[in-house]
Parts: C-alpha cells; structure tokens; sequence
C-alpha cells in the first residue's frame, strides 16, 4: 500500500466494462518524509474520499479485495488493480 | 492504475502467439509536475520521468489521448473480456489501457479540463 492525498477525479465514457461505474480518484503519493514523491497514482474509491484526504491505496489482490465487498470471495474477474483503503486521521 | 499520455505504439511480429491481434501502445505517465503548479505538491517536485509503458490497447485510443493504464491481473482482466466461472485471463502481458479519459477536475482548478 501506499500513503498518498487525493487531487482530483477523472471521468472517462470509453472504458473497459468492468470499470463502468466506479468512482475514480487521482492520489499523488507521498514519500518517507509525508511530502509528495512525485508519483500520482488512479485508483478506485469507494469511501467516498474527497479532494484533499489523506489516503492509503491498496494495490493488486489487496484492492480487490478493497471492492469485493458485494462481489463475494471469488473476485479474480474484478477489473481494479488499485483501491482507496482507508481515510488516514493521524500518521507518525 | 495510472494516467498517462499516448506517445506512440509498437508493433512485432515475432511474438506469443496468444499476444496475436493485440495493439500495443506506448504510454508516459503523468507525473505529479506535469500538473499545474495550483496542485498542492505539484511544482514542489521536478523529478526524472518513469520509464514509457507498453499497453495492450482494445479501446482504440490514438497518439495524443489521456488514457487510464491498469497493470497485473487487472490489465488481463481488461483483455479478456468476458470470463466463465473459474475461467483465468490468460493473455500475455502486464498493462492495458482501460479507459481512454474525458476529463480530469483537480482539486485547484474544479471544473476546469487538462
């Protein structure tokens, strides 16, 4: 996983099917010190994370399993490779 | 994922035969300093870019295009399309274009598009 704040959305209408309808949220990474590495990642979201929280992005398995909630155990057909985990309130 | 910038594509043909009939582009991802400066962080950093990403392309996108690139399990999910129960993508590659972007709010500049 990583640490990173979200910066924006993106939107797009031509699409891959299993992408349609997921909420798509820009997340610039953060490095050791907590600054912004320089990396920007997309990933899905759904916590409803808003411009300006701080996150942790789950990657691969760990993400779909981040959206399998309602798709149940086998979710090896999920299109995501890159989820929203959780809203950080305090890191040290 | 990631968003990136269609640069170019790259074609073979010696290759797995299951990778026959796929397109491959080439991707830049954005860098956090290739958005505006009003981005919290974004003029902080002036860092070397990553390397081009070679994506299999089914959505048709074109030089110059915003794209969303997936990688791993993901990216084979994309390209196999529809899958049976217990069925595995097996396509042979690790990045694909999922979705070809309209727009891009950012937190500074809401509304506005890149």
């Amino acid at each position: 996983m990583i640490r990173g704040t979200i910066i924006g959305n993106v939107w797009a209408t031509r699409q891959a099917p299993g992408l349609a309808g997921r909420k798509l949220v820009l997340v610039a990474a953060r490095d050791a010190d907590g600054r912004a590495s320089g990396r920007v990642v997309v990933a899905v979201d759904t916590l409803d994370a808003g411009a300006g929280d701080d996150v942790t992005v789950a990657f691969g398995s760990g993400a779909r399993n981040v959206v399998a909630a309602a798709a149940g155990p086998d979710n090896r057909d999920l299109l995501c490779d890159a989820a929203v985990a959780a809203i950080v309130e305090g890191a040290g | 994922m990631f968003l990136g910038r269609v640069t170019g594509s790259v074609w073979s043909t010696v290759k797995w035969p299951a990778a026959k009939g796929l397109k491959l582009l080439l991707v830049r991802p954005y860098r956090l300093s290739d958005l505006p400066p009003t981005v919290a962080g974004a003029a902080a950093t002036n860092e070397p870019l990553d390397d081009l990403v070679v994506c299999a392309d089914l959505l048709d996108a074109g030089v110059g295009d915003d794209v969303l690139v997936a990688f791993g399990h993901a990216a084979r999910v994309a390209v196999a399309g529809a899958l049976g129960p217990g069925q595995k993508p097996d396509a042979p590659i690790d990045a694909a274009v999922v979705a070809v972007v309209d727009r891009v709010e950012l937190e500074s500049e809401r509304g506005a598009r890149r």
